[in-house]
Formats: structure tokens, sequence, C-alpha cells
């Protein structure tokens, strides 16, 4: 297991739900690698399979009417195909996952301190005293209050943003080495937002982690990621390290995500961007690139060959486009 | 919160007090001279001046209804002219008897409904689930008194097992097994119609909190699946069902009256149908009147109880 | 949101369709047909060839299903088949009658108060409030005990009346939930009378779940008519009624069991049946159960 370097390696992950109008290929062949210490942004629209990515490499993917193919190995361990008691061993103290809404992700009728401690005493074997010494230690490191009183309380006295850093003590109970964070501040007021996500980067250094951000938000992880994965109707469409997706990205997807960004340097009532038409269907894939029909520069060969990733001038970086952009030196400024 | 408390019991005491008009006025509901009809057979001169002192019913009729309630708050029922007993010792004696029956079943309906819901919310639409889908749904149709006829007639008759014969009932002072065994029968009837219900309740309940995100939340911590379904996913339902059992209190006496008649056990079911019959109409209004209260009681208490104790209503 | 729910808003999002309808199914035809035969019975019971469901015939006195006494007799040779089906006369009487005083009553109140709001609202909901508050059953027992002489009327307007508290609740809530919808804004907005509104917009919106509540509501009768008869408050004997019928079985349980087994089996049959059409159009419709 040491000898791995990488302590996530993704290779052709496959998805596909059962349906009763047929197989919806949820995720169409993931590859990417991830190592310590590193934090991966993963963007892309709502129903851009994000979000069963994040959870089929975590292996929490529901559990009937589903196929997964492929394979992720968490530090030498197969998520796919081990079953839900092997998985068990990984999950909390290997790898732990935030969600998008902390409204609905902490159980209303348990006491916030009792799911905090929860992972130490059933997983960790700790005893009452130690495991609520700890979790008041955590809720203390997550920045919340006086702790040690908020340990009793239930999610419902609590505000969204110190809910969501509730849900965030909870994943890190376990000191995972690996974090998925689920658009983590999609359900929290703006203002709120950006302290979560310095949260997030200061526990993980302090916790020496690396997290997998899932966002639709292009601005969230510009300062925040070292890598970006950009993903559209279930596949990569542009892959590179932050700096260069931003600067020198190639796919037109990208750049419609980044235009969709509101910029402070934009005029005062300028119209806000959004991209054309609607995400795709995935029970009903076109047999070319997924984005032409939404495409300014498709051609003929986009409607009938789907573009594979190619590689770009910096090593990492590559992008699924017949009609990539010319590099620009900053693109974004 | 305290708001709250305090309209609840406004509502409360309004309610017992519209009640105990209620009661007082079923009395005048009899045609014609009411002590006739109470009386009965005991109607005799100075047994009718003991009842017009009783009722006070030389006065008007709102001065008729302070002297009677006067003497209900001091514990006096009145007197049944037909059995010269005190009606508050006939009540005093049947209570613990519906208690009791009432208390068994309900131990019976949950200690068969959470399992059986637990594993059907497990793999809905299972094998298992089909089965106890239909078979809840069959016996949602089956009225309690048809059922334990239906109970009596092949388990005591075909089978020769359990006490139906009359006046059967042990009471529990004097035997403990024999009285839980007088009493089994009349438990696992109304236990029965319980158990439907909390089964279907909390079975589309755990379905849907099973789909929460808090129990993936749960699952990602690496926790078993036992502790998920214990811990997290029953608890959000333990209130509401809860909730469900007081709502369900009446008819579970009405029910219980019932089988309590059939098996001549001598509840508040089996005293009450007993006077309607013999017109002993001071009980009847007696036994009506502290079932009522009772109910209106338990009602506010479990009402109560979810309110408080559901941490996910917010305390103000 | 789980993943499940999300794979099922792709699907929705991808078809933009709306979630096609449960089928009712064929069961639920047979139940159909079941009621129907017993209203149809109950309705023409005189002119049907039966016996004469009083003739007390003390040559067969508790006989058991023969081709001449298809259910048997009891046990004072009456022919219980005979009995079944007058008796049938009650329950159905009784549940027809009570909810039409309840709904009669309940449901205008209810969708008026729903759709105006304000005092009116405010003043009927606190009074039903405490009405619903009553233990109905036991108050029902109670009325109908010191209520004499007992009659089937009697009945009908005593658990009709408890019933519109219930019928109130559920009306309301049922209106309340379409009231403040687009399509009546738009119906006022366009000048639509108070009357236009509630008949045409509000009341095909509020039916589905008041069907189902109907069928509830005569399922609880016919079970009350039951349990009323064994208190002895039911229609005076020797009149048959499926309560009255099973009543009087338990004293000779022992040696004619068939006068338990056919009433029962009959009263059960009708109110599974009541339950099953019931549940498939709260499913057809999309009523859910916590509405009603």
């Amino acid at each position: 297991m040491t000898d791995h370097p990488k302590l996530l390696v993704v290779k052709d992950l496959r998805t596909t739900f059962a349906t009763p109008s047929g197989p919806l290929p949820a995720v169409g062949g993931v590859s990417f690698e991830l190592g310590t210490n590193e934090t991966l942004g993963i963007v892309g629209e709502s129903g851009s399979g994000k979000t069963v990515l994040s959870r089929t490499i975590m292996g929490l993917q529901p559990r009937r009417n589903v196929e997964v193919t492929g394979s992720v190995l968490l530090k030498g361990f197969e998520v796919v195909g081990a079953s839900e008691k092997e998985k068990r061993s990984i999950w909390g103290l290997e790898v732990a996952m935030i969600f998008q809404d902390p409204m609905t992700s902490l159980n209303p009728v348990m006491r916030i301190g009792k799911q905090i401690d929860e992972i130490l005493r059933v997983r960790q074997g700790m005893d009452r005293r130690a495991a609520k010494a700890r979790a008041v230690e955590l809720l203390e490191l997550v920045g919340i209050p006086s702790p040690a009183e908020r340990y009793g309380v239930f999610p419902r006295e609590l505000s969204g943003g110190m809910r969501q850093r509730v849900v965030i003590a909870t994943a890190l109970a376990g000191s995972p080495q690996l974090l998925m964070a689920d658009e983590p501040t999609t359900g929290l007021d703006v203002t709120i937002q950006a302290q979560i996500l310095n949260l997030l980067d200061s526990v993980k250094e302090q916790m020496k982690m690396s997290v997998v951000l899932v966002t639709h938000d292009l601005g969230v992880v510009a300062t925040r990621t070292s890598r970006i994965i950009v993903m559209y109707a279930g596949r990569i469409v542009e892959i590179g390290s932050t700096r260069e997706v931003f600067r020198r990205h190639r796919m037109p997807y990208t750049r419609a995500l980044l235009d969709a960004i509101p910029k402070v340097s934009n005029p005062s009532h300028s119209r806000l961007v959004a991209i054309p038409g609607r995400p795709p269907n995935l029970l009903d894939l076109p047999t070319g690139c997924a984005f032409a029909p939404r495409c300014a520069y498709a051609t003929d060969i986009c409607r009938v060959q789907r573009p594979r990733l190619e590689p770009a001038e910096e090593s990492g970086h590559a992008f699924a486009c017949w009609n990539p952009l010319p590099v620009a030196e900053g693109a974004l400024t | 919160m305290v708001r709250y408390l305090v309209r609840r019991l406004i509502l409360l005491i309004g309610v017992v007090f519209i009640v105990s008009i209620g009661s007082f006025y079923l009395l005048h509901l009899l045609p014609g001279d009411p002590t006739a009809v109470i009386l009965g057979t005991g109607d005799t001169p100075a047994n009718k001046a003991k009842l017009f002192a009783q009722l006070g019913l030389n006065k008007p009729i709102w001065e008729q209804y302070f002297v009677w309630i006067r003497n209900v708050l001091r514990g006096n029922l009145g007197t049944s002219f037909i059995s010269q007993t005190s009606v508050w010792s006939v009540v005093k004696a049947a209570l613990p008897i519906d208690v009791e029956i009432i208390v068994l079943s309900q131990i019976l309906a949950f200690l068969v409904a959470i399992p059986l819901a637990i594993r059907s919310a497990r793999r809905p639409d299972g094998p298992l689930d089909r089965i106890l889908g239909a078979g809840s749904f069959t016996l949602l149709s089956i009225p309690s008194f048809v059922l334990i006829v239906l109970l009596v007639l092949f388990v005591s008759i075909k089978l020769g097992v359990g006490h139906t014969g009359p006046s059967s009932y042990v009471s529990l002072s004097a035997d403990w097994i024999g009285n839980l065994e007088s009493l089994s029968l009349p438990a696992i009837t109304l236990g029965i119609g319980s158990f439907v219900v909390y089964y279907r309740v909390l079975r589309s309940d755990l379905i849907a909190t099973l789909q929460e995100e808090f129990i993936t939340l749960a699952r990602s911590k690496g926790i078993s699946a036992r502790r998920i379904m214990w811990r997290h996913a029953l608890r959000p339902s333990a209130v509401a069902l809860c909730g469900t059992a007081g709502v369900n209190i009446g008819g579970l006496l009405a029910s219980g009256f019932i089988v309590q008649y059939l098996l001549s056990i001598p509840g508040l079911g089996y005293e009450l149908i007993e006077s309607v019959g013999l017109s002993d109409y001071l009980v009847v209004q007696g036994i009506v009147l502290v079932v009522c209260v009772g109910v209106i009681l338990i009602n506010f208490g479990f009402d109560l109880l979810t309110n408080i104790v559901d941490p996910r209503i917010r305390r103000e | 949101m789980s993943s499940s729910l999300i794979v099922h808003e792709m699907v929705e999002e991808a078809h933009d369709r709306p979630a096609r309808k449960k089928k009712l199914g064929v069961l639920f035809w047979i139940c159909v047909g079941w009621l129907v035969l017993n209203f149809i019975g109950a309705i023409f019971a005189n002119v049907l060839p039966l016996e004469d469901p009083l003739f007390q015939n003390y040559a067969v006195v508790n006989a058991g299903p023969s081709l001449h006494h298809l259910f048997g007799t009891d046990d004072l040779g009456r022919d219980i088949f005979a009995r079944i089906v007058f008796g049938s006369r009650v329950s159905i009487e009784a549940s027809l009658g009570s909810m039409l005083i309840g709904f009669g009553i309940g449901a205008p109140l209810g969708m008026l108060s729903a759709y105006r709001r304000g005092k009116f609202d405010s003043v009927v909901t606190a009074v039903m409030y405490v009405l619903l508050a009553f233990p109905a059953i036991i108050a029902t027992i109670a009325v109908l005990s010191f209520w004499t002489p007992r009659s089937l009327l009697k009945i009908i307007i005593v658990v009709g009346v408890a019933s519109i508290p219930l019928v109130y609740r559920v009306i309301r809530g049922a209106t309340l939930n379409y009231s403040t919808r687009d399509f009546v804004v738009a119906a006022k907005v366009q000048g639509a009378t108070d009357r236009r509104i509630l008949m045409k917009e509000l009341l095909p919106n509020v039916a589905p779940v008041g069907v189902s509540f109907l069928l509830i509501g005569i399922a609880t009768v016919v079970t009350l008519e039951g349990a009323l008869a064994f208190l002895g408050l039911s229609v005076n004997p020797p009149t048959p009624s499926w309560g009255n019928m099973i009543n009087e079985s338990i004293s000779i349980l022992q040696t004619n069991p068939w006068l338990a087994v056919f009433p029962s089996l009959a009263m059960c049959l009708f109110l599974l049946c009541l339950n099953f059409i019931g549940d498939r159009l709260r499913s057809h419709f999309e009523v859910s159960e916590g509405k009603i």
C-alpha cells in the first residue's frame, strides 16, 4: 500500500442507473489521480454527474438498480465491487464526506455532539468521556463558539452555516485522509460560503488531508484547488492544474462556465451570462460531443464522433474537443 | 413555548367543561320523567325523594348542574338505584382492567410492529414487504369485534385453550399468571388492531427516512446497518408513532369495551354495556364522564409530549 | 438530496412530462363490482327471491349451509342469507345517511373557511377544534344510550353530527392547499365570482380527497354499527343488521358457528373493498394519506 504514491486512483469509472426508461449513464468513463495533501475541484452544471461521481468514488451510490464498473483505488483499497461491510472499514476513517445541504444531512433528532463522536465510540472504541472531549475539541476546531455548551444541542437550534461546520466536524472525527465535499456551500448564504471554504482549507492543512471539492461554481475552486476537473454529461471534458484551466482552457464549455461567473470588474447592471440550451438528456446522448448542440464552435465532426481527451501543452492538462479554443494567455484576468 | 402551553391548557379546560355539561345533560335526553326511568324497579316514593335531592331536580337546570358538578368534583358520581352501589366504586373497580388490557395490547403491538416494519423498510416491495402489506391491509378491514369472535371460535373452541367461559377473569392481586392468561385474548385482539396501524405508519415513515441525506451521512461514517436503523432511522419516527398511539386511544377503549363484554371481563366496557341493558343510567353517565375526561387528558398528554419531546420543533 | 432522488429528477427532467398515474387494476374493478352488488341487494331486497328475514321456521333451527338455505339458518330458524342481504340495508343506510349530514355541513363549511379565510375561518376552525378534542366514539355511544327509543334515524343523526368536524378538517385542509395557487388567483383577477371559483376551480381539485375520505367514513360507520349492536344500541331486533347478527351469534357460537362466520364475512368483505378502492384512488390521484 505504501508503495503507491497516489492516494486515489480512478480508472474508467462508469456508474449506470437502471431506470424504467432504460440505462442512464450518470458517470461515463472517468479516470484521474489524486495525491496526498492535494485539493481537486470537480466542476460542472447540475446533472453533469459530478455528485454521482463523488458518491461512486466513496462507494456510497444507491444499492439497487445501479451498475458500477472500472476501478477506484483508495490507498490501495478497491472500492468498486467491495461489499458494504468491506467498505465500512474505510468509510469514516480513510475517507469522509460532506454533503450539500446541512439542513438535511444532520439527524434532526440526535444531539450534534452525539453525531460527531459516534464514529469515535463505535469505530475507535473510545469511552464516552474521551469521545465527548474530542468532539468538543472538533467543534472548537471548526469554529463553533462555546463548543462545550453546543455539544448537547439539536441541529434545529443552529444556523445553516453552523450546521455545515458541525457536518465538517463529523467528517473530521475519524481523521480521514480524503475528504469528499459535495457542493458544501451551495445551501448557504454568500457571506457564509467563504467562511466555510476557508475553514475547509485550514483543516485540510492541519489534518494533512486531501480534499475533493465538487461544485457548480468555478469561482469557488479558483483559489482553493491545485487541479480542476470539468465534467459534462458524465465525462471529463477538461482536466488540468487550476492555473492552466483558468488561463489556457481549450474546451468551449469551460469557457462558458468561466463566463458565467459574475465579475466585480464588470460595469454595474451588465447582463449575467448564461449558457444557452439545456443540459443533455443522459438517456439519449448524441453520438458525437455531448456539448455540441449548445456549442457555438460545433462543426460536423462534433455531431458524429465523440472527441477523446487530448493532452495540451502543459503536462497534466487535457481536453476533449475537436475545435479547441486557441491558446490565449490570460483568457481570464 | 409558554404561549403554546397556555393555549393548550385553556382549550383543555374548555373541552372538559363542555364534556361535563354534555354528560350532565345526558339524563335530560331521557324521555318523560327521568326519575321514573332512572329508578326503574326501585321506583318507591322514598327513593324518588332521595333521587330528587341527589339531582336537585326541583331547582332550575343551571343550578342542577352546579349541584351535580360539585358532587362530581368531590368524587361523588351518585348512587345507582338499581344495584344500590356508588357509581364511583363501580368505576374504581373496573378502570384498572381497561388500563391493563390497553397497556398489554400496546406492548404486544409495538413488539411485533417495530421489527416487522424495519424488515419491510429494508427491502421495500420485497417478498416479505408484499406479504405483510397484503396481510396488514386485510387485517385493517376486520373490526375488533369480528376478530375476537373469530379468535374465540377458532382458538378457544377448536383448540380448547384459553379462558373463554363467563367470569373467567382472574384479578391481578389474586394470581398474576392467571390474570395475564385471562387478559391475553383481549390484549391480543386489541394488539392486532393497533399493530396494523403502527406497522403501516412506521413502514412508510422508515422508507422515507432511509432516503434522507442524514442516513447517507451515517453510512459514510462506516457504522453498521443495524446501528443506522435503530439509532438513526427509527428515532425520528418514534415521536410520530407515540402520537399515533395517543390519537387511537378513544377507538382502542371502545374496542376494548366490546371485547370485555364478549369475554365477561368486568372492565368499564362490561359495566357500561350491562348498565345500558339494565337502563342503569347513573352508572352509564358516570362511566361516560370518566372515560371522556380520561381520553381528553391522554390526548392532551400525548400532544404535549410529541410537541415538547420532538427536537425538530423549535422551542421559543 | 439523496442519490436515488437525483436520478429520479434526472429522468423526470430528461423526459419533461408529468409522472405517469398508477393504473387502477383489475382488483379495483372487482371491488367496485362487489360493492355495486351489495347496493343492488340492499335496494331490491324486497323484490329479490329471498326468504322473509323475519320468518321463524322452527323445523330447521341452526341448520348448516344447504341448497335450500344457502348460508344455513339461525337459532330461530331464520334464513341467514336473507338476513344478511336485508341487514346490509342498515349498514348502507346508516353510512350514507350520516355521511350525507357530515359532508352536507362539513364540506361546504370547510371549503368556504379555506377560501374566505379571515374572521369566519378563525371562528369556525376554533369551534371545530374544540369539537375534535371530543372522544367522538364515546360521545356517540353516550348520546345513543340515553336518547331512547332507539332508531336508525337517531343513529344517522348522531353519527352524522359527530363526523362534521372531521369532514370539515379534511376538506378545509385540501381546499387551503389549492386556494392560494396561481390558477385560483388568475380566476379572481379575471373577475370570476366566488361561487364560480369554488365550484369550477376548487371543487374538482378537492373532490379526490373528499371521495377518499367518504370511503373511509363509510367503512367507519359500517364498523361502528357493528360496535353499537354489541352495546345494544343498533336497530332493535328482530330487524336484521350485520352487527345484530354477529352479536346474536355469540351466545350460540359453539352450536352454530355459521351464524357468526357469514355476517362477519359479509362485513369484512364490504370493508375490504371500501379500503382497497380508497387506497387505489389515493395513489391514482396522488392523495397522500397525510391529507386525510
